[in-house]
């Protein structure tokens, strides 16, 4: 026995412990089995301890969220992978871009099924992010102190539709380069009001608009090259910013939120117990800087579970669930590709991607109201609401508030059936450009489908205002009529618009040419 | 806990139902590729072939063709693979492993599944040229000058069959064949004579060899050729420049003549749409509607030279009378109006002489002009045409007609036209040239037989009564030609380029000699049928139809 052979021996022994050591010190608390190293297994994790270590039960019910959230992130990240796959074969050049799609669809292995998942992931996200939006409205999560969470999001919504519709040229086919035209004209909308006015000479933010979107007069490499850059570095950066903000205050702000009394509403159920039963962690010295309710001092039966493993698994589940939806539809489903953009032939019609599609269907009236004017006010609207209803009834309840579920009832129904006959009027009468073809723009600029609707959705809710006494209730009805309305005319431009936007039951009765 | 269950039991859901999907997919687009199992059953020497994505590459002409990876026999060292539906490529100029295979036959080179490759896809502006159709590919980059029309061409394959030139020459898989007596194939293949040239002293050196060699073509098939049928088989052999059916397409349309209404790279009328790239039209954009049948460009054309107007709704097209291989000449030259941007050094010489140096693709000669550009109103034979719906296109080929219209009222109406009618000026911008006017006239003066009239007399020498004329002209002309010589049923008097180009003399002849064939009689010949006029009625008569026209 020498000291060599000795230190060999320590050797072999510290190879074989090797793998748990890099276990142990990657994760540090070892496999947590108590509460207490489920608590620090999760807040000594860079990506975990953006949740709070306990989740409560009334969050981890599928009804509370129906996992919207984490599925539009789910989203992302399946397209943030994607996308870094097809970027290796990706050129963003004018015609080399569409050699090189035609090429990931049939040579680059399984190239067409990642183009289709890309695809299919970036749908699902506008589809979810819309939805989210809609439940964190319905069940009135937005009220204090979620109010700036709810700004957020609003800002994660536009930079969702951003990273689609960007997305949306690169193909360079037909549809992308008629689609993004149409994208950058909506952008150039501004321009109805100024010419009306006779100002654009002097002042031109409609064409400046333009301008800084496709970086020139047409849609060309220019375009294409910055398209590309928002797509897959400046937008992805920020809503990867935004959404760790985002999913930070949720903790901040308390959780998701609930109903006030939520003890009552959950049936008490095994595996609940008071909180801190074991030494508890928490000084109360950083809890007095924590804003909000702070925890568990004076309330009933503890309700809050460890989010490890509870929540973890929630999300994990509605992650894979995600990815298997859009596999799934990545299966059966390839992602358009038509002929090589060709700016002499301008594809009739030319549809923006399908969620602006409802904008499209406004701006073949008013460009300026239907592309500028209408978004604003709903974005503006949609940004104030939490300062605006400052109620507290129904926090935490779907449709919860003042008039509840039936009068979410009737205003879908009215929504719906005020845009539809909107409709019906201008596809069977036509509108004052028909009947006043000298008509001044800046009158139909005032007075088209997309105002007059807007206007009967407002009038509507402010008289939910007065009848219920409620902002929340007139809130509750404007909301679900513009979700109505979006759905309405998103259905009519996608489905029953044929060449020169006219209106037709079926695609097979366009006429050609 | 009941919803931690739930949830751990969706995630072995997904997650399971994931992997499945995963491994399908992998399945499906690595193993399961039609190619892949082609190329499994395909052997050279015997042997199977390695199994990877073939293709052909050249750069310079923006060409990646997998097509190889299914048709192995035509890549590029194995063209002795054999298995289902392998078949090598016929011996032509332009080798594929240079060219690859859509330069020349169109489709998709890129894709790797048949139907996307053949182009019959949605959404592929550029299908395979059906085979039969093949050598419309090669329009994409080759012109072909001279070509004359049909009925000439004819004549010159008349001449070269008749002197039984392929007793011993093969030409376009013709002729040249072994013969039982001995010989056969003693002459070069003459398919591409027409680009490689041959000697110019091929006559003699025939005659020299004729009496020292006893092979039996020499004795049979061999005797000396004429002038006249020797400049016949050279201008032939000028045309034998490998694509035989293209040719005889081309010689169609410049026989029937499409050129007056249609442009083809600058030249021609503008009546009809330009056809210059009509062969890449997008079948996809094509309105299918009235065509039976496939939806493929080629079917299109055929159904449109057919019958144009229930093909496209309003065309002024009228439906010519064209025999079925003239309808497929038309389409087969239709289909060959493709471009395709190509370096200069894939050029070929043919198309740098049309497009560079101004040579033009129809032969200069009268027939072939007035083939090219008369004959679709006029008819073929310049005997006029009369179809449904549109007026009456005159016979320029009437010898009475002919015999009285000087040189220059000929060629003025060709230069200047007809303001207001169908006749359109044929000015510089269509690519007729005065030597091609004075050729139409020299071409309808041989074709009628009828010399240019004698005239010593200046153009206007008439001094009748205007006033006596015009109670004449109501009287007897105005029932057809209009009261102000509008033209009704025939033609019109007022228009400026006959007053301006029309002498006296063959106002005053037409009317007293009339003209055969058409409703125009001679009035001054004395009839039952119609009043009989004095020369001095026509003089008064010409003397009022003057007061129309603006003095010269």
């Amino acid at each position: 026995m020498n000291a060599g052979s000795d230190a060999l021996r320590v050797f072999r022994e510290n190879l074989r412990l090797a793998p748990g050591r890099i276990a142990a010190a990657a994760f540090r608390t070892g496999v947590p089995h108590t509460d207490r190293s489920r608590s620090t297994f999760v807040f000594g994790n860079v990506f975990l301890h953006l949740h709070s270590v306990r989740t409560h039960r009334w969050s981890l019910r599928w009804a509370t969220t129906a996992g919207l959230g984490i599925a539009t992130l789910a989203a992302f990240l399946i397209t943030l992978v994607t996308g870094v796959l097809l970027m290796f074969y990706y050129k963003p050049y004018p015609d080399a871009a569409y050699l090189s799609m035609k090429d990931i669809h049939f040579v680059v292995p399984t190239g067409r099924f990642i183009r289709n998942i890309h695809r299919w992931a970036a749908n699902a996200m506008v589809v979810t992010v819309i939805l989210h939006m809609a439940r964190t409205f319905y069940t009135a999560a937005y009220r204090a102190p979620r109010e700036f969470n709810w700004l957020i999001g609003m800002a994660l919504l536009a930079v969702t539709l951003g990273l689609s519709f960007t997305g949306y040229l690169l193909p360079w086919d037909q549809l992308a380069y008629w689609a993004i035209t149409i994208g950058a004209n909506i952008a150039q909308s501004p321009r109805e009001v100024t010419d009306a006015l006779g100002v654009t000479e002097v002042f031109d933010p409609g064409g400046l608009q333009r301008l800084l979107l496709l970086g020139s007069d047409t849609v060309g490499e220019e375009a294409l090259v910055r398209f590309y850059l928002l797509h897959v570095m400046l937008l992805p950066l920020v809503a990867a910013a935004l959404m760790a903000v985002h999913f930070w205050r949720i903790r901040k702000d308390g959780g998701l939120a609930k109903p006030a009394d939520v003890d009552r509403r959950l049936p008490a159920a095994d595996g609940t117990y008071p909180v801190f039963t074991e030494a508890p962690q928490k000084t109360y010295h950083l809890a007095a800087i924590v804003r909000g309710r702070t925890p568990a001092v004076g309330h009933g039966p503890e309700q809050t579970v460890p989010s490890m493993p509870h929540l973890f698994y929630a999300e994990l589940a509605v992650f894979m669930l995600t990815v298997f939806a859009c596999t799934a539809l990545a299966l059966v489903s390839d992602a358009p590709l038509k002929e090589l953009a060709n700016p002499l032939v301008p594809e009739n019609p030319a549809k923006a991607p399908w969620y602006f599609l409802g904008l499209q269907e406004l701006v073949a009236f008013s460009a300026f109201m239907g592309g500028i004017g209408i978004p604003a006010v709903v974005l503006v609207g949609l940004g104030l609401i939490p300062f605006l209803d400052r109620e507290e009834a129904g926090t935490g309840e779907w449709c919860g508030g003042p008039g509840g579920w039936p009068l979410v009832r009737r205003s879908a129904l009215i929504g719906l059936a005020s845009a539809i006959a909107v409709e019906a009027f201008i596809i069977r009468f036509g509108w004052l450009r028909e009947w006043f073809p000298t008509i001044p723009q800046l009158v139909i600029t005032a007075v088209n489908p997309g105002t007059v609707l807007t206007a009967i959705y407002a009038g509507y809710s402010m008289w939910l205002v007065r009848r219920y006494n409620s902002t929340r209730a007139g809130a509750l009805g404007l909301f679900t009529c513009f979700l109505g309305g979006f759905l309405v005319l998103t259905v009519v431009g996608t489905y029953f618009r044929g060449p020169n936007w006219q209106f037709f039951w079926s695609p097979a009765d366009w006429p050609l040419h | 806990m009941a919803s931690l269950d739930r949830n751990k039991w969706l995630l072995l859901a997904s997650s399971v139902g994931v992997l499945v999907l995963l491994v399908v997919a992998a399945v499906r687009e690595n193993v399961l590729l039609e190619w892949r199992q082609v190329q499994a059953e395909v052997r050279l020497d015997g042997q199977p072939v390695p199994v990877h994505l073939r293709q052909v590459v050249n750069q310079t002409l923006g060409v990646a063709d997998r097509c190889v990876s299914c048709h192995v026999s035509m890549a590029p060292g194995e063209q002795n693979a054999t298995g289902p539906a392998q078949r090598s490529h016929p011996n032509v100029v332009h080798d594929p492993a240079d060219f690859g295979c859509t330069a020349c036959h169109g489709g998709q080179g890129r894709a790797t599944l048949k139907d996307d490759a053949h182009g019959t896809v949605h959404f592929w502006p550029e299908p395979m040229l059906p085979v039969r159709s093949t050598e419309a590919g090669c329009g994409t980059c080759h012109a072909t000058a001279g070509i004359p029309r049909r009925e000439v061409l004819d004549g010159w394959s008349a001449t070269f069959e008749r002197l039984d030139c392929r007793a011993c020459h093969r030409m376009d898989g013709r002729g040249g064949t072994i013969r039982p007596d001995g010989g056969g194939m003693e002459g070069p293949d003459l398919t591409r004579v027409g680009l490689t040239g041959y000697r110019a002293d091929w006559h003699d050196a025939h005659i020299t060899r004729a009496a020292a060699d006893t092979a039996a073509p020499w004795r049979t098939s061999w005797r000396s050729v004429s002038e006249a049928d020797r400049a016949d088989v050279e201008r032939f052999l000028a045309t034998r420049v490998a694509m035989p059916s293209l040719v005889s397409a081309k010689s169609t349309f410049f026989a029937s003549g499409c050129l007056g209404c249609h442009k083809v790279s600058g030249v021609g009328g503008d009546d009809g749409p330009d056809l210059t790239r009509a062969g890449e039209k997008d079948p996809g954009r094509a309105d299918f509607a009235a065509v039976a049948g496939d939806r493929t460009l080629d079917n299109w054309f055929d159904q449109h030279t057919r019958t144009p107007t229930s093909v496209v709704v309003g065309s002024q097209m009228p439906a010519l009378r064209l025999t079925d291989r003239e309808v497929d000449d038309l389409t087969l030259f239709t289909l060959s109006l493709r471009r395709r941007d190509v370096p200069g050094s894939y050029l070929p010489r043919d198309r740098m002489r049309v497009s560079r140096f101004a040579e033009r693709e129809f032969a200069s000669d009268g027939a072939t002009v007035f083939g090219a550009f008369c004959a679709g109103c006029h008819g073929r034979d310049g005997l006029g045409l009369r179809a449904a719906g549109v007026a009456t296109f005159p016979s320029v080929a009437n010898p009475d007609f002919l015999a009285v219209a000087p040189d220059a009222l000929l060629s003025e109406t060709i230069r200047r036209g007809r303001p207001g009618r169908r006749m359109r000026a044929w000015s510089d911008d269509t690519g007729v040239r005065a030597a091609d006017i004075a050729a139409i006239v020299a071409y309808l003066r041989t074709a009628a037989a009828t010399p240019a009239p004698i005239d010593s007399k200046p153009a206007r020498w008439v001094q009748g009564d205007p006033a006596e004329g015009g109670r004449l002209f109501e009287r007897t002309c105005a029932g057809c030609h209009g009261p102000k010589g509008e033209g009704l049923d025939a033609p019109a008097l007022n228009n400026p380029v006959l007053q301006a180009a029309a002498t006296d003399t063959f106002f005053v002849e037409t009317i007293a000699r009339g003209r055969r064939g058409t409703g125009m009689v001679g009035f001054a010949e004395s009839s039952p049928i119609h009043p009989t006029l004095t020369r001095a009625d026509i003089e008064s008569i010409v003397s009022f139809i003057r007061t129309w026209g603006v003095q010269p």
